[in-house]
């Protein structure tokens, strides 16, 4: 059987292929294999499966096989290293590619996958290349396994060395094919010769998978994004070969779980392994009854349900070819020794055991931990400032499993060891984009965890914005006349990165800080808003995350913003001794910047539309920009137009920190707003189903009705909907809104009728009455309570709406604060604690915003717990304190519910 | 930031004197702490180690004496009067530092921007 063979690459694996690798060269080879005639030679093919395991297929033949192979390898990298080429002088070393030989359709002829070699052995995919056998038929002689078993015994040796398995594998020697030796027995002999040796071979098939897997999946992680490979497409290919039945197992699995999982970036070898290995253990017992009818008719059955019962062998194999051949040399690696072969001297067996490393942490927290008991991140880290791309890849993808999820301690192993440093370097060093997306990924996972943040910042976040967000926003420092504006570009660099610095802009007021001040940010992320607004591409994620750091960066600014003091409305009085609202950077952290000002009385009643908008001698830029007037109608657009309901209610949230404060600043956004004819969108989406947007539109409405102007039409125009939101009695509007929604829509309300017993009067008209009763008699929730007896407090206040009030039926009696007086917030109650510091309004919102409670109060970070939680993004509403101080005098706190967690302690001295 | 109780460290400390204000019968400093070694340090907002069970200053009042002589919120304090203060639990450092009879108290602070000014600097002396 003169076999010639034709290797047909099934359409999906080659494109999983390319896609996944770097831009590589697709290379289409075609190999005209002569083996020797006449001599008995056992053929092994293999097919490497989606997994990235190889199956071989072992055939004695006698008689000459002519072996075309039409490869289509993206850069294939011959004997990496070396050691896969020398096996090229036997016929067989043209299989080295290990993904040529799988598209050949005659399976028989696949050549073992050196790639999969590593992760193969893992997975004990190796049987579905077993049950492939059936194409033995195409037999090909494969000289291979003797050149191999150089490599293998290297390999060998190190595998052995770990290992835990012993002698399974005799090594088979040609010889044993005689015998009819089966694929089985073959295979393992690829495996522990070809497969490590042919790491260096497999490294470039391999890798090509590989890559394929890290493909981002990152929408279902917020923060973080694990990604595997995806198995199963490369899987799919087989399907597609009927031939193969083994293939098709592969698939279900292999698509189950790519598919399922939420990293997505995984080596494929390793994913496809997986599925095998549950299967194998139903099959186990199966084995022995295949394995027989394999031998006997290796051959003949072409098959599929026979070679679906020999795949499954496959992956038994291990045990039961083992037990056949007594092969002592084939094991699976376990977790120490694979972290050992982190440090092998050859590089793809860096790679590939890095590789292997992350496909096993996805999604299994247990193996991520005994990596950091093991030692392997710093070993992770080093590899990343290794010269070969596919090293440093393959151990920043592991890195960014191993840094997703709840276990912080891997992050802090991450950075223990400087690998956000080395993370940063790389990311300056490379100009691969997938290797920026895995860094950028990486860090994005490593900056939820609150502590890493600062870390973040202090090494990556002026290289983060200049490597990634100038560069993806299209904005430019300097245009010259040539360049046009460009748009921004959403990759998933931009949006990884953006995510990272969404979480870090959330680490207090020196992150703020930090980030205002860095060069070309906030610019960039405006430049990269309007282009999204201009496109009215305003849904996706990397909008959220820029409106996010927007919507962070704005909070406090009239206190943090250096000169922050020259704008500073001289009609807010300071309280005697406080040293002034506007401390500056860290040390307005400090709870009292507003505190002391809660005698103060309204001087913000003035009419602003009298104010000009301050003339600039040149054009405002850097944090600058933050609070310019002119972002409010870039915020309104987003508010109109985006489906978004976090990029809603982070653009309600910027225009809130923005109009929060007695600063210059924000008497000009606050009017504005009003001019841009704001209003109508803000009361528009009090309609919106997100609990979130309403809250933070409703605060955002309190802030602006510090200005008058706004406070008479919000009064007028909003009253409806700010009503309609509440839960009327015990039921519940059909939003059934949470407990802080109601709060926050109870104190707008009573902003709006404070001082203004036109507004009052409007509240009663829009039935709020019975509503506010209602809630002030019945609610289960004390803060809910409060805020309504507040409102009731103040609208009785007005003795002109009595008369009317008493012929609603209403009596004194129902604007009385209901019996127990709000007993002090527990955490007020607390000595050393000066009530002033903590105003209603704040802590309030400190449910909104983790951010911002830590920087009012100072005190430990509650939010650290938080941590998992996908995005942080601080809503800030940062509050006017003073206002509200003011306004609620009467109350004692709304304050105290918000605290769920135990408050560490702090003294004053 | 972080050590070990007991091990060598190499900290970049700055000594600040504040004196405290008497208002009636109180002393007052103008600050106020967190940590201890029988707090939970992973609440602290300022650690880098969040397993460091140091005293921290967590808040500062605005013109008080801790503000005028130049305590930052943040700030980690190492000794008080020459007392230890990474070993000692919340009370102990507050009866450290509110001592009746002691109108001034020194302090030995380190904060992260020491340090790292003198990392970036390697060697040159931090302006602070």
């Amino acid at each position: 059987m003169p076999a010639e063979v034709k290797q047909e690459q099934s359409p999906s694996n080659a494109t999983t292929l390319a896609m996944m690798q770097e831009p590589q060269e697709v290379v289409e080879e075609t190999v005209t294999i002569e083996e020797d005639p006449g001599t008995p030679t056992s053929h092994v093919s293999v097919v490497t499966s989606d997994d990235g395991t190889t199956r071989r297929t072992e055939t004695k033949v006698t008689k000459m096989v002519k072996t075309v192979t039409t490869r289509t390898v993206r850069q294939v990298p011959l004997g990496p290293d070396g050691l896969p080429l020398p096996e090229g002088s036997s016929p067989l070393g043209n299989y080295t590619d290990s993904i040529d030989r799988r598209y050949m359709k005659n399976g028989g002829f696949i050549t073992p996958q050196a790639t999969s070699t590593l992760t193969r052995s893992y997975n004990n995919s190796y049987n579905d290349s077993y049950g492939e056998t059936p194409e033995s038929q195409y037999v090909r002689h494969y000289g291979l396994h003797d050149g191999y078993a150089d490599l293998t015994d290297n390999y060998g040796s190190l595998s052995r060395g770990v290992n835990f398995r012993p002698p399974r594998y005799p090594y088979l020697p040609n010889s044993y094919r005689p015998e009819n030796s089966y694929t089985l027995p073959i295979r393992k002999d690829d495996y522990g010769h070809v497969a490590q040796p042919q790491v260096p071979m497999g490294n470039s098939t391999v890798d090509l998978n590989r890559s394929q897997p890290e493909r981002f999946q990152p929408e279902p992680y917020g923060l973080e994004d694990d990604r595997r490979s995806l198995g199963p497409e490369e899987e799919e290919p087989y399907e597609l070969e009927p031939d193969y039945s083994t293939a098709n197992r592969r698939t279900l699995q292999g698509a189950n779980r790519g598919r399922t999982h939420r990293e997505p970036l995984r080596d494929v070898p390793r994913v496809r392994g997986y599925p095998d290995e549950a299967i194998e253990a139903e099959l186990i017992d199966e084995r022995h009854p295949y394995i027989h009818g394999m031998y006997s008719a290796p051959l003949a059955q072409p098959e599929r349900g026979s070679m679906a019962s020999l795949d499954r062998m496959g992956g038994r194999r291990s045990p039961s070819i083992d037990s056949i051949r007594k092969d002592p040399r084939w094991r699976d690696p376990d977790l120490p020794e694979v972290i050992a072969m982190l440090g092998h001297p050859i590089d793809p067996v860096k790679s590939n055991a890095a590789a292997y490393l992350q496909h096993l942490c996805y999604e299994n927290d247990k193996i991520k931990k005994d990596v950091r008991q093991l030692k392997g991140i710093p070993v992770l880290v080093g590899l990343l400032d290794h010269p070969k791309s596919e090293v440093h890849r393959k151990a920043c993808g592991a890195l960014r499993n191993i840094s997703y999820g709840k276990d912080n301690d891997n992050k802090v192993a991450i950075k223990n060891c400087d690998g956000i440093p080395a993370l940063v370097r790389l990311l300056r060093k490379t100009n691969d984009m997938e290797v920026r997306e895995l860094i950028t990924g990486t860090l994005w996972n490593l900056s939820s965890y609150e502590p890493l943040k600062m870390v973040i910042i202090n090494h990556g976040l002026q290289t983060l914005t200049n490597e990634v967000i100038i560069p993806h926003s299209g904005w430019e420092h300097e245009p010259n006349e040539d360049s046009k504006p460009r748009d921004a570009e959403w990759t998933t660099v931009f949006k990884n990165t953006s995510g990272c610095l969404r979480n870090v802009s959330s680490d207090g007021a020196e992150a703020r800080r930090r980030l205002r001040e860095c060069e070309g940010l906030v610019d960039a992320l405006l430049h990269a808003l309007q282009s999204a607004v201009g496109k009215k591409d305003m849904d996706n994620k990397s909008v959220e995350n820029c409106v996010c750091i927007m919507r962070n960066l704005s909070y406090h600014v009239h206190k943090e913003v250096p000169g922050a003091e020259k704008f500073q409305d001289p009609s807010a009085l300071q309280a005697p001794g406080s040293a002034g609202p506007q401390r500056k950077k860290k040390d307005d952290a400090g709870c009292f910047g507003g505190k002391k000002a809660k005698g103060r009385k309204n001087g913000d009643d003035k009419n602003y539309d009298t104010l000009d908008l301050p003339k600039r001698s040149e054009p405002s830029k850097g944090f600058e920009l933050l609070y310019q007037p002119e972002v409010v109608r870039l915020y309104l657009s987003l508010l109109t137009e985006s489906q978004n309901y976090n990029t809603l209610e982070a653009a309600a949230g910027a225009l809130q920190n923005l109009s929060a404060g007695q600063w210059t600043w924000s008497n000009y956004i606050r009017a504005t707003v009003r001019k841009e004819k704001g209003l109508p969108i803000l009361v528009e989406l009090l309609r919106s189903d997100s609990d979130k947007v309403v809250r933070a539109v409703s605060i955002a409405l309190r802030n602006l009705s510090i200005d008058r102007r706004n406070k008479d039409l919000i009064g007028s125009y909003a009253m409806r909907d700010l009503v309609s939101n509440l839960p009327s009695g015990q039921q519940r509007p059909a939003k059934n809104l949470e407990e802080d929604t109601v709060v926050a829509i109870l104190n707008t309300i009573h902003e709006i009728v404070t001082d203004s017993s036109e507004n009052a009067r409007s509240l009663a008209q829009a039935q709020a009455i019975e509503k506010l009763v209602a809630i002030n008699r019945t609610s289960q929730s004390a803060r809910e309570t409060k805020a309504a007896s507040h409102v009731l407090q103040t609208v009785w206040s007005y003795k002109e709406l009595r008369n009317a009030l008493t012929k609603d039926g209403w009596n004194k009696s129902h604007f009385q604060p209901t019996v127990t007086a709000t007993p002090k917030a527990t955490k007020n109650g607390k000595p050393g604690y000066d009530d002033t510091t903590l105003p209603l309004m704040e802590k309030n919102q400190d449910g909104y915003s983790t951010i911002d409670q830590k920087d009012k109060d100072c005190k430990y970070k509650t939010v650290d717990s938080s941590v998992d939680q996908t995005e942080r993004e601080p809503l800030k509403n940062d509050t006017n304190r003073k206002h509200y101080i003011r306004s609620n005098r009467p109350a004692v706190s709304l304050v105290d519910a918000c605290d769920v967690k135990p408050q560490p302690v702090d003294s004053w001295v | 930031m972080s050590f070990v109780p007991g091990q060598p460290l190499t900290a970049v400390v700055q000594r600040i004197q504040i004196q405290k204000l008497r208002q009636g019968e109180n002393l007052i400093l103008g600050f106020s702490i967190g940590g201890g070694i029988d707090q939970d340090p992973g609440q602290n907002p300022f650690s880098d180690d969040k397993t460091d069970k140091g005293i921290y200053v967590t808040r500062i009042t605005p013109g008080g004496p801790a503000d005028a002589a130049g305590l930052r919120m943040g700030d980690k304090l190492m000794q008080v009067n020459g007392w230890d203060m990474t070993m000692v639990t919340h009370d102990q450092a507050r009866k450290r530092l509110t001592k009746k009879n002691e109108d001034v108290v020194r302090l030995l602070v380190t904060r992260k921007s020491l340090e790292e000014a003198v990392k970036q600097s390697m060697g040159s002396f931090p302006r602070q």
